[in-house]
Protein backbone atom coordinates (compact mmCIF):
# COMPACT_ATOMS: atom_id res chain seq x y z
CA UNK A 1 0.00 0.00 0.00
CA UNK A 2 2.71 2.41 0.63
CA UNK A 3 4.23 1.81 -2.64
CA UNK A 4 1.15 2.57 -4.60
CA UNK A 5 0.70 5.85 -2.29
CA UNK A 6 3.75 7.65 -2.55
CA UNK A 7 4.04 8.09 -6.36
CA UNK A 8 0.63 8.79 -6.18
CA UNK A 9 1.47 11.67 -3.64
CA UNK A 10 4.49 12.50 -5.71
CA UNK A 11 2.40 12.97 -8.75
CA UNK A 12 -0.22 14.83 -7.31
CA UNK A 13 2.92 17.53 -5.96
CA UNK A 14 4.11 17.79 -9.57
CA UNK A 15 1.03 18.21 -11.06
CA UNK A 16 0.25 21.07 -8.24
CA UNK A 17 3.51 22.57 -9.20
CA UNK A 18 3.80 22.01 -12.94
CA UNK A 19 0.28 23.29 -12.84
CA UNK A 20 0.79 26.29 -10.72
CA UNK A 21 3.62 27.13 -13.45
CA UNK A 22 1.23 27.23 -15.92
CA UNK A 23 -1.32 29.21 -14.07
CA UNK A 24 1.02 31.82 -13.73
CA UNK A 25 2.51 32.29 -17.31
CA UNK A 26 -1.65 32.31 -17.86
CA UNK A 27 -3.37 33.68 -15.46
CA UNK A 28 -1.88 37.13 -14.88
CA UNK A 29 -2.28 38.74 -18.43
CA UNK A 30 -6.04 37.36 -18.06
CA UNK A 31 -6.53 39.82 -14.99
CA UNK A 32 -7.05 42.73 -17.16
CA UNK A 33 -9.76 42.13 -18.74
CA UNK A 34 -12.20 41.54 -15.40
CA UNK A 35 -10.24 45.23 -14.81
CA UNK A 36 -11.46 46.38 -18.11
CA UNK A 37 -14.97 46.22 -17.30
CA UNK A 38 -14.57 48.70 -14.43
CA UNK A 39 -16.61 51.98 -14.35
CA UNK A 40 -14.12 53.35 -11.60
CA UNK A 41 -11.37 54.75 -11.15
CA UNK A 42 -9.67 52.36 -8.72
CA UNK A 43 -8.92 48.82 -9.08
CA UNK A 44 -11.48 45.87 -8.74
CA UNK A 45 -11.18 42.37 -9.63
CA UNK A 46 -14.91 42.37 -9.86
CA UNK A 47 -16.24 45.59 -10.94
CA UNK A 48 -18.60 46.69 -8.43
CA UNK A 49 -20.72 48.88 -11.42
CA UNK A 50 -19.31 46.81 -14.78
CA UNK A 51 -19.75 48.13 -17.90
CA UNK A 52 -18.10 49.16 -21.12
CA UNK A 53 -17.30 52.48 -20.04
CA UNK A 54 -13.95 52.18 -20.64
CA UNK A 55 -14.14 50.69 -24.31
CA UNK A 56 -16.87 53.80 -24.77
CA UNK A 57 -13.94 56.32 -24.34
CA UNK A 58 -11.55 54.04 -25.97
CA UNK A 59 -13.27 53.79 -29.15
CA UNK A 60 -15.08 57.45 -28.70
CA UNK A 61 -11.47 59.28 -28.32
CA UNK A 62 -10.11 60.42 -31.62
CA UNK A 63 -6.19 60.77 -30.54
CA UNK A 64 -6.55 56.51 -29.38
CA UNK A 65 -8.40 56.40 -32.75
CA UNK A 66 -5.54 57.84 -34.68
CA UNK A 67 -3.15 55.75 -32.89
CA UNK A 68 -5.46 52.65 -33.48
CA UNK A 69 -5.63 53.42 -36.97
CA UNK A 70 -2.06 53.99 -37.50
CA UNK A 71 -0.93 50.74 -35.89
CA UNK A 72 -2.87 48.82 -38.00
CA UNK A 73 -1.81 50.76 -40.89
CA UNK A 74 1.68 49.97 -40.08
CA UNK A 75 1.09 46.20 -39.08
CA UNK A 76 -0.81 45.87 -42.77
CA UNK A 77 2.26 47.02 -44.59
CA UNK A 78 4.92 45.13 -42.19
CA UNK A 79 2.75 41.57 -43.66
CA UNK A 80 3.39 42.52 -47.27
CA UNK A 81 6.88 43.39 -47.03
CA UNK A 82 7.90 41.53 -44.44
CA UNK A 83 5.99 38.57 -46.30
CA UNK A 84 7.20 38.79 -49.67
CA UNK A 85 11.05 39.40 -48.88
CA UNK A 86 10.74 36.43 -46.28
CA UNK A 87 9.33 33.96 -49.06
CA UNK A 88 11.88 35.02 -51.38
CA UNK A 89 14.55 34.89 -49.06
CA UNK A 90 13.21 30.87 -48.41
CA UNK A 91 12.95 30.37 -52.34
CA UNK A 92 16.23 31.97 -52.60
CA UNK A 93 17.93 30.04 -49.89
CA UNK A 94 16.72 26.61 -50.71
CA UNK A 95 19.07 27.23 -53.96
CA UNK A 96 22.30 27.26 -52.61
CA UNK A 97 24.77 24.51 -51.22
CA UNK A 98 24.11 23.51 -47.41
CA UNK A 99 27.46 25.62 -46.55
CA UNK A 100 26.33 29.01 -48.11
CA UNK A 101 23.05 28.26 -47.14
CA UNK A 102 24.18 27.91 -43.31
CA UNK A 103 26.08 30.88 -43.38
CA UNK A 104 23.23 33.26 -45.20
CA UNK A 105 20.56 31.89 -42.89
CA UNK A 106 22.10 32.92 -40.24
CA UNK A 107 22.86 36.66 -41.09
CA UNK A 108 18.87 36.20 -42.24
CA UNK A 109 17.95 35.61 -38.79
CA UNK A 110 19.88 37.93 -37.48
CA UNK A 111 17.73 40.42 -36.51
CA UNK A 112 15.77 38.79 -33.75
CA UNK A 113 19.47 38.13 -31.94
CA UNK A 114 20.78 41.66 -31.67
CA UNK A 115 18.85 43.00 -28.94
CA UNK A 116 15.74 45.30 -29.81
CA UNK A 117 17.62 48.36 -27.98
CA UNK A 118 20.62 48.32 -30.36
CA UNK A 119 18.67 48.00 -33.35
CA UNK A 120 16.45 51.00 -31.89
CA UNK A 121 18.99 53.32 -31.57
CA UNK A 122 21.13 51.98 -34.93
CA UNK A 123 17.75 52.60 -37.27
CA UNK A 124 16.96 55.79 -35.16
CA UNK A 125 20.10 57.63 -35.49
CA UNK A 126 19.83 56.81 -39.64
CA UNK A 127 16.19 57.10 -40.34
CA UNK A 128 16.83 60.35 -38.70
CA UNK A 129 19.29 61.78 -41.30
CA UNK A 130 16.89 60.27 -43.95
CA UNK A 131 14.22 62.30 -42.54
CA UNK A 132 12.31 58.98 -42.03
CA UNK A 133 11.35 59.30 -38.18
CA UNK A 134 8.21 60.11 -37.53
CA UNK A 135 6.69 58.40 -40.54
CA UNK A 136 4.40 55.04 -41.25
CA UNK A 137 6.81 54.15 -43.79
CA UNK A 138 10.02 54.42 -41.54
CA UNK A 139 8.00 52.18 -39.05
CA UNK A 140 7.03 49.55 -41.80
CA UNK A 141 10.76 49.25 -42.74
CA UNK A 142 11.92 49.27 -39.07
CA UNK A 143 9.06 46.44 -38.13
CA UNK A 144 9.56 44.35 -41.61
CA UNK A 145 13.34 43.85 -40.20
CA UNK A 146 12.18 42.47 -37.04
CA UNK A 147 9.27 40.57 -38.36
CA UNK A 148 11.00 39.07 -41.55
CA UNK A 149 13.17 36.18 -39.99
CA UNK A 150 10.30 34.24 -38.86
CA UNK A 151 8.60 34.40 -42.28
CA UNK A 152 12.26 32.77 -43.31
CA UNK A 153 12.03 29.87 -41.08
CA UNK A 154 8.17 29.64 -41.24
CA UNK A 155 8.08 29.64 -44.75
CA UNK A 156 11.69 27.38 -45.42
CA UNK A 157 10.23 24.86 -42.91
CA UNK A 158 7.23 24.51 -44.86
CA UNK A 159 9.36 24.37 -47.96
CA UNK A 160 10.98 21.30 -46.57
CA UNK A 161 8.35 19.39 -47.19
CA UNK A 162 8.10 20.35 -50.92
CA UNK A 163 9.68 17.66 -53.32
CA UNK A 164 12.14 19.89 -55.76
CA UNK A 165 11.58 16.96 -58.58
CA UNK A 166 7.80 17.94 -58.26
CA UNK A 167 9.48 21.38 -59.88
CA UNK A 168 11.85 20.33 -62.14
CA UNK A 169 8.86 18.16 -63.47
CA UNK A 170 7.20 21.43 -64.19
CA UNK A 171 9.83 23.11 -65.61
CA UNK A 172 10.87 20.23 -67.84
CA UNK A 173 7.20 20.38 -69.20
CA UNK A 174 7.72 23.87 -70.86
CA UNK A 175 6.52 25.95 -67.60
CA UNK A 176 8.30 28.51 -66.68
CA UNK A 177 9.59 29.63 -63.07
CA UNK A 178 6.73 32.00 -62.28
CA UNK A 179 4.41 29.46 -63.75
CA UNK A 180 5.84 26.80 -61.66
CA UNK A 181 5.82 28.77 -58.61
CA UNK A 182 2.31 29.53 -59.06
CA UNK A 183 1.40 26.01 -60.08
CA UNK A 184 3.50 23.89 -57.82
CA UNK A 185 5.16 25.49 -55.02
CA UNK A 186 2.74 28.11 -54.01
CA UNK A 187 -0.07 25.55 -52.99
CA UNK A 188 2.45 23.62 -51.03
CA UNK A 189 3.59 26.35 -48.44
CA UNK A 190 0.44 28.37 -48.90
CA UNK A 191 -0.46 27.96 -45.24
CA UNK A 192 2.95 28.74 -44.31
CA UNK A 193 2.94 32.17 -46.05
CA UNK A 194 -0.49 32.97 -45.04
CA UNK A 195 0.57 31.99 -41.30
CA UNK A 196 3.69 34.42 -41.34
CA UNK A 197 1.98 36.97 -42.99
CA UNK A 198 -0.25 37.28 -39.50
CA UNK A 199 2.87 36.54 -37.23
CA UNK A 200 4.32 39.51 -38.97
CA UNK A 201 1.51 41.40 -38.36
CA UNK A 202 1.31 40.89 -34.96
CA UNK A 203 5.04 41.67 -34.40
CA UNK A 204 4.41 44.92 -36.46
CA UNK A 205 1.12 45.38 -34.01
CA UNK A 206 3.00 44.60 -30.32
CA UNK A 207 6.36 46.60 -31.15
CA UNK A 208 7.43 49.30 -28.59
CA UNK A 209 10.83 49.45 -28.17
CA UNK A 210 11.94 50.46 -31.77
CA UNK A 211 8.92 52.41 -32.03
CA UNK A 212 9.44 54.46 -29.04
CA UNK A 213 12.39 56.09 -30.90
CA UNK A 214 11.41 56.08 -34.74
CA UNK A 215 8.02 57.30 -34.42
CA UNK A 216 8.48 60.36 -33.08
CA UNK A 217 5.94 62.86 -32.05
CA UNK A 218 3.50 62.54 -35.39
CA UNK A 219 3.62 59.01 -35.72
CA UNK A 220 2.81 57.08 -32.23
CA UNK A 221 1.23 53.73 -32.72
CA UNK A 222 -1.28 52.09 -29.87
CA UNK A 223 1.34 50.58 -27.80
CA UNK A 224 3.48 54.28 -27.84
CA UNK A 225 0.59 55.68 -26.95
CA UNK A 226 -0.77 52.92 -24.07
CA UNK A 227 3.84 53.59 -23.28
CA UNK A 228 3.10 57.13 -22.49
CA UNK A 229 -0.27 56.99 -20.97
CA UNK A 230 1.29 54.41 -18.62
CA UNK A 231 3.71 56.93 -17.43
CA UNK A 232 2.40 60.23 -17.87
CA UNK A 233 -1.69 59.56 -16.86
CA UNK A 234 -3.01 57.24 -14.40
CA UNK A 235 -6.30 56.56 -16.44
CA UNK A 236 -8.44 53.34 -16.26
CA UNK A 237 -8.74 53.30 -19.78
CA UNK A 238 -5.62 51.37 -20.55
CA UNK A 239 -7.14 47.86 -19.19
CA UNK A 240 -9.43 48.23 -21.87
CA UNK A 241 -6.59 49.02 -24.37
CA UNK A 242 -4.64 46.57 -22.95
CA UNK A 243 -7.70 44.14 -23.67
CA UNK A 244 -8.43 45.14 -27.26
CA UNK A 245 -4.35 44.35 -28.05
CA UNK A 246 -4.61 41.08 -26.37
CA UNK A 247 -7.81 40.19 -28.07
CA UNK A 248 -6.14 41.22 -31.65
CA UNK A 249 -3.26 39.05 -31.21
CA UNK A 250 -5.60 36.08 -30.03
CA UNK A 251 -8.04 36.46 -33.34
CA UNK A 252 -4.52 36.98 -35.54
CA UNK A 253 -2.58 33.98 -33.54
CA UNK A 254 -5.59 31.77 -33.24
CA UNK A 255 -5.79 30.49 -37.42
CA UNK A 256 -2.10 29.92 -36.70
CA UNK A 257 -2.32 27.75 -33.51
CA UNK A 258 -5.19 26.13 -35.65
CA UNK A 259 -2.65 25.12 -38.18
CA UNK A 260 0.07 23.97 -35.96
CA UNK A 261 -2.05 21.39 -34.67
CA UNK A 262 -3.59 20.05 -37.89
CA UNK A 263 0.03 19.67 -38.85
CA UNK B 1 24.45 34.76 -66.89
CA UNK B 2 23.09 31.07 -65.60
CA UNK B 3 19.24 30.35 -65.31
CA UNK B 4 20.19 29.16 -61.53
CA UNK B 5 22.82 31.65 -60.91
CA UNK B 6 19.67 34.34 -61.92
CA UNK B 7 17.11 32.78 -60.39
CA UNK B 8 19.68 32.87 -56.96
CA UNK B 9 20.10 36.73 -57.31
CA UNK B 10 16.60 37.55 -58.32
CA UNK B 11 15.24 35.60 -55.13
CA UNK B 12 17.90 36.94 -52.27
CA UNK B 13 19.16 40.59 -54.07
CA UNK B 14 16.04 42.01 -52.68
CA UNK B 15 15.55 40.35 -49.25
CA UNK B 16 19.84 41.19 -48.59
CA UNK B 17 19.11 44.67 -49.96
CA UNK B 18 16.90 45.19 -47.85
CA UNK B 19 19.01 43.73 -44.89
CA UNK B 20 21.80 45.63 -45.91
CA UNK B 21 19.96 49.03 -46.00
CA UNK B 22 17.64 48.70 -42.95
CA UNK B 23 19.69 46.60 -40.59
CA UNK B 24 23.14 46.13 -41.40
CA UNK B 25 24.05 49.57 -42.14
CA UNK B 26 22.86 50.84 -39.41
CA UNK B 27 24.60 48.48 -37.14
CA UNK B 28 27.88 49.32 -38.85
CA UNK B 29 27.06 53.16 -38.15
CA UNK B 30 26.70 52.25 -34.50
CA UNK B 31 30.11 50.46 -34.43
CA UNK B 32 31.86 53.29 -36.51
CA UNK B 33 29.89 56.02 -34.28
CA UNK B 34 31.36 54.14 -30.93
CA UNK B 35 34.67 54.67 -31.98
CA UNK B 36 35.14 57.49 -34.31
CA UNK B 37 33.96 61.00 -33.09
CA UNK B 38 35.23 62.09 -35.65
CA UNK B 39 38.93 60.95 -35.22
CA UNK B 40 39.67 57.61 -33.38
CA UNK B 41 38.75 57.07 -29.97
CA UNK B 42 38.22 54.87 -27.02
CA UNK B 43 36.89 57.57 -24.70
CA UNK B 44 33.74 56.67 -24.72
CA UNK B 45 34.64 52.73 -24.10
CA UNK B 46 36.79 54.29 -21.26
CA UNK B 47 34.17 56.62 -19.70
CA UNK B 48 32.18 53.27 -19.47
CA UNK B 49 34.62 50.96 -17.53
CA UNK B 50 36.08 53.82 -15.66
CA UNK B 51 32.89 55.85 -14.03
CA UNK B 52 31.42 53.80 -11.25
CA UNK B 53 27.72 54.31 -11.85
CA UNK B 54 28.09 52.96 -15.19
CA UNK B 55 30.29 50.01 -14.05
CA UNK B 56 27.12 49.49 -11.56
CA UNK B 57 24.71 49.64 -14.11
CA UNK B 58 26.05 46.62 -15.96
CA UNK B 59 26.90 44.84 -12.93
CA UNK B 60 23.19 45.29 -12.31
CA UNK B 61 22.28 43.63 -15.40
CA UNK B 62 24.52 40.51 -15.00
CA UNK B 63 23.51 39.92 -11.84
CA UNK B 64 19.41 40.70 -12.77
CA UNK B 65 19.91 38.34 -15.77
CA UNK B 66 21.18 35.74 -13.78
CA UNK B 67 18.66 35.66 -11.17
CA UNK B 68 16.41 35.07 -14.30
CA UNK B 69 17.87 32.59 -15.46
CA UNK B 70 18.17 30.50 -12.06
CA UNK B 71 14.08 31.92 -11.68
CA UNK B 72 13.38 30.41 -14.71
CA UNK B 73 15.32 27.19 -14.39
CA UNK B 74 13.45 26.95 -10.90
CA UNK B 75 10.03 27.19 -12.02
CA UNK B 76 10.59 25.74 -15.73
CA UNK B 77 11.85 22.69 -15.09
CA UNK B 78 8.95 21.00 -13.04
CA UNK B 79 6.68 22.82 -15.43
CA UNK B 80 8.21 20.76 -18.23
CA UNK B 81 8.86 17.74 -16.46
CA UNK B 82 5.14 17.85 -15.61
CA UNK B 83 4.16 18.28 -19.21
CA UNK B 84 6.88 15.70 -20.23
CA UNK B 85 4.85 13.35 -17.53
CA UNK B 86 1.39 13.62 -19.35
CA UNK B 87 -0.60 12.19 -22.06
CA UNK B 88 0.45 13.97 -25.19
CA UNK B 89 -2.99 15.01 -26.39
CA UNK B 90 -3.38 17.04 -22.64
CA UNK B 91 0.39 17.86 -23.52
CA UNK B 92 -0.92 19.93 -26.47
CA UNK B 93 -3.48 21.71 -24.87
CA UNK B 94 -1.40 22.50 -22.23
CA UNK B 95 1.30 23.43 -24.30
CA UNK B 96 -1.18 26.48 -24.80
CA UNK B 97 -0.40 28.16 -21.18
CA UNK B 98 2.86 28.05 -22.64
CA UNK B 99 2.64 29.64 -26.23
CA UNK B 100 0.23 31.86 -26.22
CA UNK B 101 1.29 33.99 -23.76
CA UNK B 102 4.66 33.94 -25.16
CA UNK B 103 2.86 35.99 -28.50
CA UNK B 104 0.87 38.25 -26.30
CA UNK B 105 2.17 41.80 -26.29
CA UNK B 106 5.61 42.19 -23.66
CA UNK B 107 4.07 45.63 -23.06
CA UNK B 108 0.43 45.06 -21.85
CA UNK B 109 2.20 41.87 -20.09
CA UNK B 110 4.51 44.17 -18.13
CA UNK B 111 1.44 46.30 -17.77
CA UNK B 112 -0.63 43.97 -16.13
CA UNK B 113 2.46 42.63 -13.51
CA UNK B 114 2.33 46.52 -12.77
CA UNK B 115 -1.15 47.07 -11.40
CA UNK B 116 -1.15 43.94 -10.06
CA UNK B 117 1.87 44.49 -7.86
CA UNK B 118 1.52 48.01 -7.02
CA UNK B 119 0.67 48.53 -3.29
CA UNK B 120 -2.96 48.54 -3.50
CA UNK B 121 -2.92 45.86 -6.19
CA UNK B 122 -4.54 41.93 -6.72
CA UNK B 123 -0.89 40.47 -5.06
CA UNK B 124 -1.20 42.79 -1.52
CA UNK B 125 -5.11 42.66 -1.48
CA UNK B 126 -5.14 38.73 -1.14
CA UNK B 127 -1.80 38.57 0.83
CA UNK B 128 -3.64 40.91 3.32
CA UNK B 129 -7.11 39.10 2.83
CA UNK B 130 -5.72 36.16 4.05
CA UNK B 131 -3.57 37.18 6.54
CA UNK B 132 -0.09 36.90 4.98
CA UNK B 133 0.96 40.09 5.75
CA UNK B 134 0.02 42.54 8.12
CA UNK B 135 1.04 45.58 5.70
CA UNK B 136 1.51 45.94 1.97
CA UNK B 137 4.57 44.62 0.41
CA UNK B 138 6.77 46.66 -1.90
CA UNK B 139 6.35 44.14 -4.66
CA UNK B 140 7.53 46.64 -7.27
CA UNK B 141 10.03 49.51 -8.38
CA UNK B 142 12.36 47.13 -7.17
CA UNK B 143 14.54 44.07 -7.99
CA UNK B 144 11.75 41.38 -6.93
CA UNK B 145 8.99 43.21 -8.87
CA UNK B 146 11.52 43.19 -12.34
CA UNK B 147 12.29 39.52 -11.39
CA UNK B 148 9.09 38.42 -11.00
CA UNK B 149 8.00 39.95 -14.43
CA UNK B 150 11.42 38.83 -16.23
CA UNK B 151 10.58 35.40 -14.88
CA UNK B 152 6.69 35.17 -16.15
CA UNK B 153 8.37 36.61 -19.87
CA UNK B 154 11.09 34.08 -20.43
CA UNK B 155 10.06 31.26 -19.06
CA UNK B 156 8.61 29.94 -22.48
CA UNK B 157 12.43 29.84 -23.43
CA UNK B 158 13.02 27.40 -20.32
CA UNK B 159 10.33 25.22 -20.59
CA UNK B 160 10.62 24.48 -24.38
CA UNK B 161 14.44 23.04 -24.20
CA UNK B 162 14.08 20.95 -20.96
CA UNK B 163 10.69 19.44 -22.22
CA UNK B 164 12.59 18.47 -25.37
CA UNK B 165 15.27 17.28 -23.47
CA UNK B 166 12.90 15.35 -21.36
CA UNK B 167 10.88 14.01 -24.53
CA UNK B 168 14.23 12.51 -25.85
CA UNK B 169 14.94 10.04 -23.09
CA UNK B 170 13.89 6.58 -23.56
CA UNK B 171 11.51 5.80 -20.65
CA UNK B 172 13.05 2.24 -21.24
CA UNK B 173 15.65 3.57 -19.09
CA UNK B 174 13.77 4.81 -16.32
CA UNK B 175 11.78 1.53 -16.09
CA UNK B 176 15.38 -0.21 -16.23
CA UNK B 177 16.65 1.62 -13.52
CA UNK B 178 13.47 0.94 -11.34
CA UNK B 179 13.55 -2.40 -11.70
CA UNK B 180 16.96 -2.87 -10.88
CA UNK B 181 15.41 -1.48 -7.43
CA UNK B 182 16.51 2.25 -7.94
CA UNK B 183 14.26 4.71 -5.79
CA UNK B 184 12.24 6.79 -7.90
CA UNK B 185 14.25 9.63 -6.03
CA UNK B 186 17.30 8.41 -7.02
CA UNK B 187 16.16 7.38 -10.65
CA UNK B 188 15.45 11.16 -11.15
CA UNK B 189 18.83 11.99 -9.81
CA UNK B 190 20.58 9.25 -11.81
CA UNK B 191 18.90 9.36 -15.12
CA UNK B 192 16.57 11.92 -15.77
CA UNK B 193 18.35 14.71 -14.42
CA UNK B 194 21.58 14.03 -16.13
CA UNK B 195 20.14 13.16 -19.38
CA UNK B 196 17.97 17.04 -19.35
CA UNK B 197 20.61 18.92 -18.45
CA UNK B 198 22.04 20.15 -21.79
CA UNK B 199 18.14 21.06 -22.26
CA UNK B 200 18.86 23.36 -18.66
CA UNK B 201 21.82 24.41 -20.14
CA UNK B 202 20.20 25.42 -23.25
CA UNK B 203 17.31 27.27 -21.90
CA UNK B 204 19.28 28.73 -18.83
CA UNK B 205 21.72 30.72 -21.90
CA UNK B 206 18.81 31.55 -24.15
CA UNK B 207 17.02 33.11 -20.97
CA UNK B 208 20.39 34.53 -20.02
CA UNK B 209 21.03 36.05 -23.76
CA UNK B 210 17.37 37.50 -24.11
CA UNK B 211 17.63 39.11 -20.49
CA UNK B 212 20.71 41.16 -21.21
CA UNK B 213 18.78 43.33 -23.52
CA UNK B 214 15.38 43.48 -21.67
CA UNK B 215 14.26 47.09 -21.52
CA UNK B 216 10.42 47.75 -20.92
CA UNK B 217 10.30 45.90 -17.60
CA UNK B 218 13.36 47.51 -15.66
CA UNK B 219 11.48 50.64 -17.17
CA UNK B 220 8.48 49.73 -15.92
CA UNK B 221 8.71 48.06 -12.36
CA UNK B 222 11.90 48.50 -12.02
CA UNK B 223 13.31 51.80 -9.48
CA UNK B 224 16.43 53.72 -10.35
CA UNK B 225 18.15 50.84 -8.92
CA UNK B 226 17.30 48.46 -11.56
CA UNK B 227 18.63 50.65 -14.50
CA UNK B 228 19.52 47.76 -16.82
CA UNK B 229 22.46 48.44 -19.96
CA UNK B 230 18.96 48.96 -21.98
CA UNK B 231 17.43 51.82 -20.09
CA UNK B 232 20.90 53.43 -19.81
CA UNK B 233 21.06 53.48 -23.81
CA UNK B 234 17.87 55.17 -24.23
CA UNK B 235 18.35 57.76 -20.97
CA UNK B 236 21.52 58.58 -23.33
CA UNK B 237 20.02 58.81 -26.47
CA UNK B 238 16.84 60.48 -25.64
CA UNK B 239 17.32 62.52 -22.22
CA UNK B 240 21.47 63.78 -22.68
CA UNK B 241 21.87 63.03 -27.01
CA UNK B 242 25.11 61.57 -25.96
CA UNK B 243 25.02 59.55 -29.42
CA UNK B 244 28.78 58.50 -29.42
CA UNK B 245 28.48 56.72 -25.34
CA UNK B 246 24.71 55.65 -26.57
CA UNK B 247 26.59 53.64 -29.25
CA UNK B 248 29.71 52.34 -26.60
CA UNK B 249 26.86 50.80 -24.67
CA UNK B 250 25.08 49.70 -27.29
CA UNK B 251 27.97 47.85 -29.06
CA UNK B 252 28.64 46.54 -26.06
CA UNK B 253 25.30 44.78 -25.39
CA UNK B 254 25.59 43.78 -28.98
CA UNK B 255 28.98 41.99 -28.84
CA UNK B 256 28.02 40.37 -25.75
CA UNK B 257 25.23 38.94 -26.86
CA UNK B 258 26.70 38.01 -29.89
CA UNK B 259 29.63 36.00 -27.83
CA UNK B 260 26.73 34.46 -26.24
CA UNK B 261 24.88 33.46 -28.79
CA UNK B 262 27.92 32.30 -30.87
CA UNK B 263 28.77 29.72 -27.57
CA UNK B 264 25.09 28.59 -27.41
CA UNK B 265 25.03 27.58 -31.18
CA UNK B 266 28.54 26.10 -31.17
CA UNK B 267 27.98 23.59 -28.23
CA UNK B 268 24.56 23.37 -27.06
CA UNK B 269 21.81 24.10 -30.10
CA UNK B 270 23.23 21.54 -32.51
CA UNK B 271 23.06 18.79 -29.52
CA UNK B 272 19.58 19.61 -28.44
CA UNK B 273 17.30 16.40 -29.40
CA UNK B 274 13.97 18.04 -31.81
CA UNK B 275 11.22 16.12 -30.01
CA UNK B 276 7.91 15.58 -31.96
CA UNK B 277 5.08 17.45 -31.85
CA UNK B 278 7.06 20.84 -30.49
CA UNK B 279 7.02 24.04 -32.20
Amino acid sequence: MRRRLRPLAARAALAVTGGSVLAFLVVPVLTVIPMSLSASMVFELIPTTPGFTQYQRFFASREWMLALGRSVQVALGVMVVATLLGTLAALGLRRLATRSRRLLEAALIAPRIVPSIVFAVAVYYVFAAAGLVGTVAGLVLAHSVLAFPFVVVFVGSALHGVDPALEEASLSLGAGPVATFARVTFPQIRLAVFGSALFAFNVSFDEVVVTLFISGVRAKTLPVKVWDAIFYEITPILPAISTVIIVASLVVLTPLLLVRRRA
Amino acid sequence: MRRATLARVVLLGPPLAFLLLVFALPLVRVVWGSVFAPGFTLEFYERMWRTPVYGRVFWITLKISLLTTIGAALLGYPAAYFLASVKPRTRQVLLLCVIVPFFLSVLVRNYVWMVLLQRTGLVNRLLLDWGVVGAPLDLMYNELGVLIAMVNMLLPYMIFPVLSALLAIPPELRHASASLGAHPAKTFWRVTLPLSAPGVAAGGLLVFIVSLGFFITPALLGGPKQMMVSNLIEFSVRQVLNWPFAFALANTLLLGTLLLYAIYVRTLEGRMPRAAGLP
